[in-house]
C-alpha cells in the first residue's frame, strides 16, 4: 500500500492531533495562529503535489485520482484560507481556540474521506464525522444564547438528514446487493425503474441536500450562518460546499443519466432552491444571513450542472465549486475585517466602506459581482459553464429560469454595494485597521477572481481532466 | 483556430489604452485630481486618435473586416479572442472616441471622488470599445456587461434627481436584458454544432434552421433592444439620463444605447438573418412607436433632461426603423443615425449640463432669457437642438432622410407616421429652445458667467463633427455601405 498517497489526509490528521495536545497547555492564541497557518500550509503543499496520484486504499472503498485530489486541494485551500482570517478570532472564547482549530482540521479531513469515498460505508462514516466537528463548532460561538440556538437546530435537522440517508443508502443497499460504487455504478442503470432504487437514490441524496442548503433542507442556513462565529460560518459556506457538490456529483454519475425521474426532481429542486433563496434574501438585513440566503441559491445553480450528468456538466460544477469557495471566502474575509469585534453584522455597518477601507470595499464588490454572475469574474465563466452543459442538454428553460435569478440576486448584491460605496461613514467610524496581511489577501483574491474570469483555460483544463477520471 | 495579427493590433491599443489608464488612475493617490483629470484627458485622446486613425486607414476598395486579430482564448469551449473592424464597427469606434474624450473634458471642474469616477469611466468605456470590435460571442457579452455595472456607481454616486432609484432600475432592466442574451448566445452556438463561439464561423448559410433563427432573434432582439431603448422597454432609459452626471449621459445617451443596436446589428441580423426578415414588422412597429411616443411624452415634459431623454427615444426609434427595412439606404441610415445621435445627444447633455452645473436647476420653467445670460452656451444648445430637429447640412439630416426614404418604400403607413412624430419632435424641441433661451430673462442667473473657452473646448468639437459630416455625408457613408452591401447580398 502506498502510503503516500494518503499523505494531505496524513498532514490533516497530524496537525488535529497538534491541536489535541496543544489544548491541554496554557492558552496562547498567537501560538496556535501561528502553528495552525504553518501546518496547514504543508497540508496544502502536500496536496497540490500530490495532485496527481492515483490510487486504491482500505480495501478498494477509498480512491483517489484527480477527481477527489483536485477537490482535496480546493478544500485544503479553504481551510487555509479560513485559518488565515482566524487571527482575531473574537467570535469564539480564548480558551476554545485550540479546540476550534482541532475541529476544524477534522472536519476538513472527513471533507477530504467524503470527496474519496467510493463505498456507502466509507461514505456515512465521512459524512457524519464532518457533520458533528461542525455541529461542535457552531456551539462555540461565544454569547451562548446564539451559538446554543442555531447548533441545536443545526444539529437536530443534521441528525433527521442522515436517517434519511441512511434509510435511502440502505434501500439501496437492499435493491441493489451492492456498496461498493463501482460495482452500484453497473448495477443501477440496469434497475433503475424500480421505485425502491429512485426512492433510496433520492433519499440518499437528501442527506447531502441537507449539507448544501438545497430546498426543503435549507432552513438551517440562515441561522447557522448568523449564530456561528464568522469563521466557521466562512468555513461552512466553502469547504463544506465544495466536499458536498463532489459527493453529489459522484452519487449522480451512478446512475449514468439512466433516470429522467431523478433529473425531474433534481431540476425542481433546483428551481426552487434558486428562487427561494433569492427572494428571501432580498428582506435581509443581517449580512451573514444575506449571504446564506445567496448560499442556497447557488445551490441550486450548482444542482443544474450536476443535474446534466454529463461531462461538461461535471466540469462546470467543479468549476463552480472553485468559484463558490473564491468568492465566498472573499466576503466573509470582508465581514471579519469589519466586525473585528465578532458581532454579528448588519449592512448598514458597511457604510461608509469606501472610505475606511478602500481595498475591502473593492474586494466585495468583486465577490459579490461574482456572485452575481457578471463578467470578467470567474462567476460569470462559472455560470456560463453551467449554462452551456445545460443547453447542451436542451434544458432550456432550466437556462432561463436560472438567468432570471441571476437578474433578481442581482437587486440584493447592489443593496450591499450600496451600503459600502454610497453611504458615508457613520459618526465616529474612522479608518479600518484590517489585521496584517489582510489588504494582501483582498488583493490577491480580487486578482484572482478576475484573473480567472478572464482567462480560465489552464484551470479548466485539469477540471476538465479531474471530471473525466469522474466517469 | 489560428492565430491572427495586423502588423500593429489597433484595435487592442484601443482597449488598452482604457485599461492602461484605468490602472494608472488607479494607484495616483485620490487627492491629486489634477494628474488625474489631465492623465484620463490624455488616454481618452489617445483613443480617440487610434479610432479616427483607424476610420480613415480602413480600406474601403477592399471592404470586409480588416485590422483583424485573433488569439485562442479558451480553446476547450470553441472561445478565440477575435477583433475586426468593418464599416459597421469603425463609426462606433470613432463615435466612442469622440464622446469618451470630449466627456472626459466636459468634466473637468468636477470634484467629488474624482479617482474613482475617471476609474470606472474607463472601465465602461474599455466595455463599449470592446463590444464594438470583438467578433466571439463570448467576448461580446463579457464587453457588454462590462459596460453595463460601473453605470450603477456612476448614477447613484454622482448622479442627481432620484438617483438611487434611476441607477436600481436601470441596472436591473439592462441587467434582464443580457439575461436573455446569454441563454440566446449559448442557444446559438449549442445548435450549430460546431461548438464554436466564433460569429464569422456561425455566420456561413445554413447552420440554424429558420425556426431557431426566428426564436433566437427574438432574444435577442427584446435584449439588445432593451438597451437600444426599444419601446416599450424604453423607460429605465430617460430616468436615466436625467439622474446622470453629465460624462456618465453623454456616453449613455451617445454611445451605450448605441451598444444595443449594434448588438441587433451584429449578433442578432449575422447570425439570424431569417429571423431578422421575420421579425422586421415588428421592430418597424415597435420603432414607429417609439418614435411618435418619444416626441409626444417630451412635448409633455418640464425637466430639460428628461425632454432629451426622450427624444432619444424617439431617435434611436429612427435607427430601429433603418434596421427593419432591410435596404441598403435604410441599414446605411439607421448606422449613420447611430453616429449622429451620439454625437448630438452628448452635445445635449454637454450643454444642458453646463447649464445645470451655473443654475442648478433643470426646469424649463425656471430658465428663460439664457441666450443673453450666457450666449456662447446657448449656442451650443441650439445647434444640438437643429440637429436633432434634422436640419440640412447637420449629420442627423441624412441619417434620418435615408431611413425616412426607404421606409416609405418597405413600409408606408409607418414612414408617415414617423415623419409625423418627426414633426412633433421638431415643435418640442423648438419649444424648449424658445421657453430655456429667449423670453424674459431670470433675474437670479443673470450674474452668471458664459462658457470659457477652455470648457468651451470638447463642445467645439461635437459641434464640428456634427457639421462636417453634415456637410460630407459622404465621409460617412461611404464606409457604412462596404459593410451593408455585402451583409445584404448574403441574405437568401
Amino acid at each position: 500500500m502506498n502510503w503516500m498517497i494518503f499523505s494531505p489526509e496524513i498532514c490533516c490528521l497530524a496537525t488535529a492531533l497538534v491541536f489535541l495536545f496543544l489544548s491541554m497547555a496554557p492558552v496562547d492564541s498567537r501560538r496556535d495562529y501561528i502553528v495552525a497557518i504553518a501546518l496547514t500550509g504543508v497540508a496544502v503543499c502536500a496536496s497540490l503535489a500530490g495532485i496527481h496520484a492515483q490510487g486504491e486504499l482500505f480495501h478498494g472503498t477509498y480512491r483517489i485520482d484527480l477527481f477527489s485530489q483536485v477537490f482535496k486541494s480546493m478544500l485544503l485551500m479553504g481551510l487555509f484560507l479560513v485559518v488565515v482570517i482566524s487571527s482575531g478570532l473574537n467570535g469564539i472564547e480564548r480558551r476554545y481556540h485550540p479546540e476550534f482549530y482541532m475541529l476544524l482540521t477534522i472536519c476538513t479531513l472527513a471533507l477530504m474521506m467524503l470527496v474519496s469515498a467510493v463505498h456507502i460505508l466509507t461514505l456515512y462514516v465521512a459524512l457524519e464525522l464532518s457533520s458533528y466537528s461542525l455541529y461542535i463548532l457552531v456551539f462555540l460561538r461565544k454569547g451562548r444564547d446564539q451559538g446554543t440556538s442555531s447548533g441545536m437546530k443545526f444539529f437536530l435537522i443534521g441528525a433527521s438528514a442522515s436517517a434519511t440517508m441512511l434509510f435511502g443508502l440502505a434501500l439501496l443497499y437492499g435493491a441493489t446487493n451492492a456498496a461498493y460504487f463501482r460495482v452500484l455504478i453497473e448495477v443501477i442503470p440496469g434497475v433503475i425503474h424500480q421505485p425502491e432504487v429512485i426512492l433510496g437514490l433520492a433519499l440518499a441524496l437528501c442527506g447531502f441536500f441537507f449539507k448544501m442548503a438545497v430546498f426543503p433542507f435549507h432552513f438551517w442556513a440562515p441561522d447557522v450562518y448568523e449564530g456561528a462565529a464568522h469563521q466557521v460560518a466562512a468555513y461552512i459556506s466553502t469547504a463544506s460546499k465544495v466536499a458536498v457538490i463532489a459527493v453529489l456529483l459522484r452519487m449522480a454519475a451512478l446512475t449514468g443519466g439512466a433516470s429522467t425521474h431523478l433529473v425531474h426532481f433534481l431540476a425542481i429542486l433546483a428551481i426552487i432552491s434558486m428562487t427561494v433563496g433569492n427572494l428571501t434574501a432580498i428582506a435581509q438585513k443581517d449580512l451573514k444571513r444575506l449571504l446564506a440566503f445567496s448560499s442556497i441559491a447557488h445551490a441550486g445553480y450548482v444542482l443544474v450542472g450536476i443535474l446534466c450528468i454529463s461531462p461538461q456538466g461535471n466540469t462546470s460544477a467543479i468549476f463552480y465549486a472553485l468559484t463558490v469557495l473564491l468568492l465566498k471566502f472573499t466576503c466573509f474575509l470582508v465581514v471579519v475585517q469589519v466586525a473585528f469585534d465578532g458581532e454579528n453584522i448588519e449592512i448598514d455597518r458597511l457604510a461608509g466602506l469606501h472610505r475606511r477601507s478602500p481595498i475591502m470595499a473593492l474586494a466585495l464588490m468583486t465577490a459579490l459581482f461574482g456572485l452575481a454572475g457578471i463578467p470578467p469574474t470567474i462567476g460569470f465563466t462559472g455560470k456560463l459553464l453551467i449554462f452551456t452543459a445545460a443547453m447542451e442538454k436542451g434544458y432550456f428553460a432550466l437556462v432561463l429560469i436560472a438567468m432570471f435569478n441571476v437578474v433578481i440576486s442581482l437587486y440584493y448584491y447592489l443593496l450591499v454595494v450600496r451600503a459600502a460605496y454610497l453611504l458615508e461613514p457613520a459618526e465616529g467610524e474612522g479608518a479600518l485597521a484590517p489585521m496584517p496581511g489582510a489588504g494582501i489577501l483582498a488583493g490577491t483574491l480580487v486578482a484572482a477572481i478576475v484573473a480567472i474570469g478572464i482567462y480560465p483555460t489552464p484551470i479548466l483544463e485539469l477540471i476538465r481532466a479531474a471530471a473525466m477520471a469522474l466517469g | 483556430m489560428h492565430t491572427e495579427f495586423a502588423d500593429f493590433p489597433f484595435l487592442s491599443a484601443i482597449l488598452l489604452s482604457c485599461l492602461v489608464g484605468m490602472l494608472v488612475i488607479m494607484v495616483l493617490p485620490a487627492q491629486r485630481t489634477r494628474e488625474i483629470k489631465w492623465v484620463s484627458a490624455v488616454f481618452s485622446g489617445l483613443t480617440l486618435i487610434l479610432s479616427a486613425y483607424l476610420f480613415l486607414a480602413y480600406d474601403q476598395a477592399q471592404g470586409g473586416l480588416q485590422f483583424v486579430e485573433r488569439l485562442p482564448w479558451i480553446p476547450g469551449l470553441g472561445i478565440s479572442y477575435h477583433n475586426g473592424a468593418d464599416g459597421f464597427s469603425l463609426p462606433m469606434l470613432l463615435l466612442t472616441g469622440i464622446v469618451f474624450f470630449t466627456g472626459v473634458l466636459t468634466m473637468w471642474e468636477m470634484e467629488h471622488r474624482v479617482k474613482e469616477f475617471f476609474a470606472l469611466i474607463f472601465l465602461l468605456v474599455a466595455g463599449v470599445f470592446g463590444m464594438f470590435m470583438a467578433l466571439d460571442l463570448f467576448f461580446i457579452f463579457v464587453w457588454f456587461d462590462v459596460s453595463l455595472f460601473p453605470m450603477y456607481l456612476l448614477i447613484a454616486v454622482w448622479g442627481s434627481t432620484r438617483k438611487e432609484y434611476a441607477a436600481m432600475k436601470l441596472t436591473l432592466y439592462l441587467l434582464a436584458g443580457s439575461a436573455l442574451i446569454l441563454p440566446a448566445i449559448v442557444y446559438l452556438v449549442v445548435q450549430s454544432g460546431i461548438g464554436t463561439f466564433d460569429i464569422l464561423a456561425l455566420m456561413a448559410p445554413g447552420t440554424f434552421s429558420p425556426g431557431e433563427q426566428k426564436f433566437a432573434f427574438l432574444l435577442l432582439y427584446i435584449g439588445f433592444g432593451i438597451l437600444a431603448g426599444v419601446w416599450p422597454f424604453h423607460t429605465w432609459s430617460p430616468v436615466g439620463h436625467v439622474a446622470a452626471p453629465t460624462a456618465v449621459s453623454m456616453i449613455h445617451a451617445g454611445v451605450l444605447m448605441k451598444i444595443g443596436a449594434f448588438g441587433v446589428l451584429r449578433v442578432g441580423m449575422f447570425l439570424c438573418p431569417e429571423g431578422w426578415q421575420f421579425w422586421a414588422p415588428l421592430m418597424a412597429l415597435l420603432a414607429t412607436v417609439g418614435i411618435v411616443y418619444g416626441a409626444f411624452v417630451g412635448l409633455s415634459q418640464k425637466d430639460l433632461k428628461y425632454c432629451i431623454g426622450y427624444s432619444s427615444v424617439s431617435h434611436m426609434g429612427i435607427v430601429g426603423l433603418g434596421l427593419a427595412t432591410m435596404t441598403v439606404d435604410g441599414i446605411n441610415g439607421a448606422v449613420f443615425q447611430m453616429f449622429a445621435h451620439g454625437v448630438m445627444t452628448a452635445l445635449f447633455f454637454s450643454s444642458v449640463g453646463y447649464i445645470y452645473d451655473r443654475t442648478h436647476t433643470k426646469i424649463i420653467a425656471e430658465l428663460g432669457g439664457l441666450g443673453r445670460i450666457m450666449p456662447v452656451a446657448t449656442t451650443y444648445f441650439i445647434i444640438a437642438a437643429l440637429t436633432g430637429i434634422g436640419v440640412p447640412c447637420l449629420a442627423s439630416f441624412w441619417a434620418e432622410l435615408l431611413v425616412f426614404i426607404s421606409s416609405f418604400k418597405v413600409y408606408p403607413v409607418y414612414g408617415i407616421l414617423a415623419i409625423s412624430g418627426l414633426v412633433v419632435s421638431a415643435l418640442f424641441m423648438l419649444r424648449v429652445v424658445q421657453r430655456t433661451c429667449y423670453g424674459p430673462k431670470n433675474e437670479k442667473f443673470a450674474h452668471l458667467p458664459d462658457v470659457p473657452f477652455k470648457l468651451g473646448i470638447p463642445r467645439m468639437i461635437l459641434v464640428s463633427v456634427i457639421v462636417l459630416f453634415g456637410l460630407f455625408p459622404s465621409l460617412m457613408l461611404d464606409v457604412i455601405r462596404t459593410a451593408t452591401i455585402p451583409f445584404l447580398h448574403r441574405l437568401p
